[in-house]
């Protein structure tokens, strides 16, 4: 039992305690405040401290798993490097000298440029008159969208098995489809002259439907009033076209450019598969960039030789890729 | 009397020695394999292996020929890979010359220098000065297939017996449609794949040269081409592909499936290929009556033959016990498996397969040639790929050229091309041989 006189004394004493922890947390609280507000100064003061902080965990991945590998790539290209081989010598340039004898890859480089020439100019001519189409049923395009991205995320390998088969000249449904309408069959992978379109046949299927959603987006951007403006002017459908959409989606079609032009000069996987010689399907040997570096650095182990081709290939890429910037680019 | 006696003896300790159990010895040893349908010998193995090493475990890995060497050639310089190396007799030299090979114990060095063994030509892959430092295993040795009962509806008594006929049947064999398109070839030629595509040419270029187009140098792993020196030979070769490929005599296409799927599926009378065929078309064409002959002779009489060689990894933490893998490898249960179910011939001399042959007689062609047959394998060398594969592209762009038809100045123009392919690869790669 507590003595009367104590109770309080009590009160009075945990008044005084509740008051002291409610003045040490109002304390906390300012310091935290404070040193939050501190914080926030080193930040803007530091900022590029903290900038360093914060993007260096993924700027240190991509220097292991991009900037080495290329800067390894380029040193590989002056040496005679074979895996297997103890002698690995530096030998300048003679990798790149050697380029220009190679008839393979003089034969890949404008196979490679043919085929990107074609799948790009293909791919996005037909994507945006599809988006341009679109457009016009507004409310069901999503659904075409769905069903053209469908190719899009299936992978490059199982698609083309399954248009090797397509392909086949005995038992494809294309020839099947040929000969139906009284056409002669054709030997789509296995004649020369040929198989240039069948590769850009499945390149065009496979990504088009990335292309009518990124064109799908930028037309959705371009501002009615403008296309009512012009309307009221006078303009016919194919002048608004000409006149106001491509030009407000130059960008746009900048990056889409770019981008095909990127996916099409690295193509490797639908050759490789659709002309793999398994012993009972023959196909002819269409030679591609990709695939050249690919046979000299895995299988003719020449890991020197690879690189300087991989070389060469990065900076055409990047010539195109500028030519595209210099030509599309907005004028100011 | 007395030499039976110790070498009975000697048979009977290494065999009580194999059956005693080592527990001591712990940890795994890995096998990668490039011809998958070896699978079932390995694993027979591995379960006479596990009896003496109880505690090691066993990794069999199978890729695609190709992923294989590819694997290979990246794991092994760099101390890791398999334990086990089961090496083509063309990438071996890669290895020994790569220091990536370990020494091989004196019994089973002594068997590969043993000629009623293992046979000299087979012998000399792997031995180096006078030093294994491997083991012959099994061979693909080619031969000539031909369907039974297409032979019989042309009206032709038996397969044909020289160079010549093996044409004069493609053309007889070769059926087509009212449109005039081939539905069925002669004989399936090798059209696609360069560097396969050069063995096949290779195949009848033997026949009519009496030498193989690339021949071992006077060094160990060096190369002399020998096109030029047979030219008229090379070139009628590749004639005579032209002439069954474009025109009147057309025996082939490029569109009819080819090979031994070509074989199976009735698309094709005749192919030249390896003895793993017949398991194959077993399997995949059961209806297919076919045979096997040597592959018919012309001026000369070679049979090519693949090898595949078993050495040990210089790297292996347990090379005791991988030898002793591929000496159980050798055991006549084992080696009769890999003749049956794969097709492959093994090497040893010392073996029996009269019970594989008395369920297949076909494979007798493969394990007993022909005693005046030259067995000829391909002169290993580290630039072995990139030569076949650019003079084979070479040779595959005659084969689509119709203009060549008739035209012998021509061939002979396009294998001289094929020669200097070579030549200039074999240069570059220090391994020329005059």
């Amino acid at each position: 039992m507590i003595p009367k006189k104590h109770v309080p004394d009590l009160i009075r004493d945990g008044n005084r305690f509740s008051d002291k922890i409610m003045r040490e947390q109002e304390s906390v609280r300012g310091n935290l405040a404070a040193r939050f507000q501190e914080f926030r100064d080193s930040i803007k003061r530091d900022h590029l401290l903290w900038v360093l902080i914060a993007l260096g965990p993924v700027f240190a991945l991509f220097c292991i798993i991009r900037v080495y590998p290329i800067l390894e790539t380029i040193r590989l290209s002056f040496y005679r490097y074979h895996p297997t081989q103890r002698n690995r010598p530096f030998i300048g340039f003679d990798n790149y000298w050697r380029l220009l004898e190679d008839e393979a890859f003089r034969t890949a480089l404008i196979n490679t440029l043919q085929f990107c020439v074609m799948a790009v100019i293909i791919t996005l001519v037909l994507a945006f008159a599809i988006a341009v189409l679109l457009r016009s049923i507004e409310k069901v395009a999503p659904v075409y969208e769905l069903l053209l991205y469908i190719p899009v995320v299936t992978p490059w390998v199982p698609a083309s098995v399954i248009w090797k088969w397509i392909f086949d000249p005995v038992h494809g449904i294309l020839n099947y489809g040929l000969t139906s309408v009284g056409l002669p069959k054709l030997a789509w992978l296995q004649d020369e002259h040929v198989i240039l379109y069948a590769i850009v046949l499945v390149s065009v299927w496979k990504m088009l439907g990335y292309f009518v959603v990124v064109y799908g987006v930028g037309l959705r951007n371009i501002p009615d009033e403008l296309l009512e403006a012009s309307e009221l002017d006078g303009a016919t459908p194919w002048q608004r076209l000409i006149y106001v959409v491509i030009p407000m989606m130059k960008p746009i079609i900048l990056f889409t450019v770019i981008i095909a032009t990127i996916i099409f000069f690295n193509v490797f996987a639908p050759v490789y598969v659709l002309t793999a010689s398994a012993q009972g399907a023959p196909a002819y040997d269409f030679k591609v960039v990709i695939g050249e570096i690919y046979q000299n650095a895995f299988v003719f182990y020449r890991m020197g030789y690879a690189g300087a081709q991989s070389v060469v290939l990065l900076l055409f890429v990047l010539t195109l890729v500028f030519i595209q910037f210099t030509l599309f680019r907005e004028k100011r | 009397m007395v030499r039976r006696f110790i070498l009975a003896a000697a048979c009977l300790l290494l065999s009580i020695q194999l059956g005693i159990a080592d527990e001591k010895t712990k940890g795994k040893i890995s096998i990668w394999l490039g011809y998958p349908e070896t699978l079932d010998a390995f694993k027979l193995g591995q379960t006479e292996f596990k009896k003496k090493y109880p505690n090691v475990d066993v990794e069999i890995l199978t890729f695609e020929l190709r992923e294989f060497e590819a694997k290979l050639a990246v794991s092994v310089p760099a101390g890791s890979g398999p334990d086990i190396l089961a090496l083509h007799d063309f990438i071996f030299p890669r290895y020994y010359e790569g220091g990536s090979l370990a020494d091989m114990p004196a019994d089973l060095a002594q068997a590969v220098n043993n000629k009623a063994i293992i046979d000299t030509p087979f012998r000399d892959i792997v031995t180096r000065e006078g030093k294994p430092w491997g083991l012959p295993w099994w061979s693909g040795r080619n031969g000539l297939f031909y369907n039974l009962d297409h032979l019989q509806a042309a009206g032709l008594s038996g397969p044909p017996k020289s160079y010549t006929e093996v044409w004069q049947y493609a053309e007889k064999l070769t059926q087509k449609n009212e449109k005039g398109e081939l539905t069925r070839a002669g004989i399936s030629l090798r059209l696609t794949g360069p560097s396969g595509g050069t063995q096949k040419f290779g195949y009848f270029y033997y026949q009519l040269a009496g030498v193989q187009m690339f021949e071992p140098g006077k060094k160990p792993g060096t190369v002399q081409v020998t096109i030029a020196k047979n030219i008229d030979a090379a070139a009628r070769v590749l004639l005579d592909h032209v002439e069954h490929l474009h025109g009147a005599k057309k025996s082939d296409d490029w569109a009819l499936k080819h090979d031994a799927q070509g074989f199976a599926s009735g698309a094709a009378s005749m192919f030249m290929r390896e003895s793993w065929v017949i398991p194959f078309v077993k399997k995949n064409g059961p209806d297919v009556k076919f045979g096997v002959v040597p592959v018919p002779r012309d001026k000369a009489f070679g049979a090519f033959n693949a090898v595949e060689v078993l050495s040990v990894n210089k790297d292996s933490k347990l090379k005791d016990a991988a030898w002793d893998f591929i000496r159980i490898l050798q055991d006549q249960a084992i080696v009769n498996n890999v003749l049956e179910s794969s097709g492959w011939v093994p090497l040893r001399r010392d073996r029996d397969y009269g019970s594989v042959l008395a369920k297949e007689p076909r494979f007798a062609q493969m394990t007993s040639p022909p005693s005046d047959q030259v067995q000829y394998i391909e002169a290993p060398n580290v630039a072995y790929e990139e030569m076949t594969t650019r003079v084979g592209e070479v040779i595959q762009a005659g084969f689509r050229d119709a203009s060549l038809v008739g035209n012998m100045d021509g061939a002979k123009r396009v294998m001289m091309r094929a020669h200097d392919t070579a030549v200039k690869i074999l240069k570059d790669n220090g391994n020329y041989s005059d």
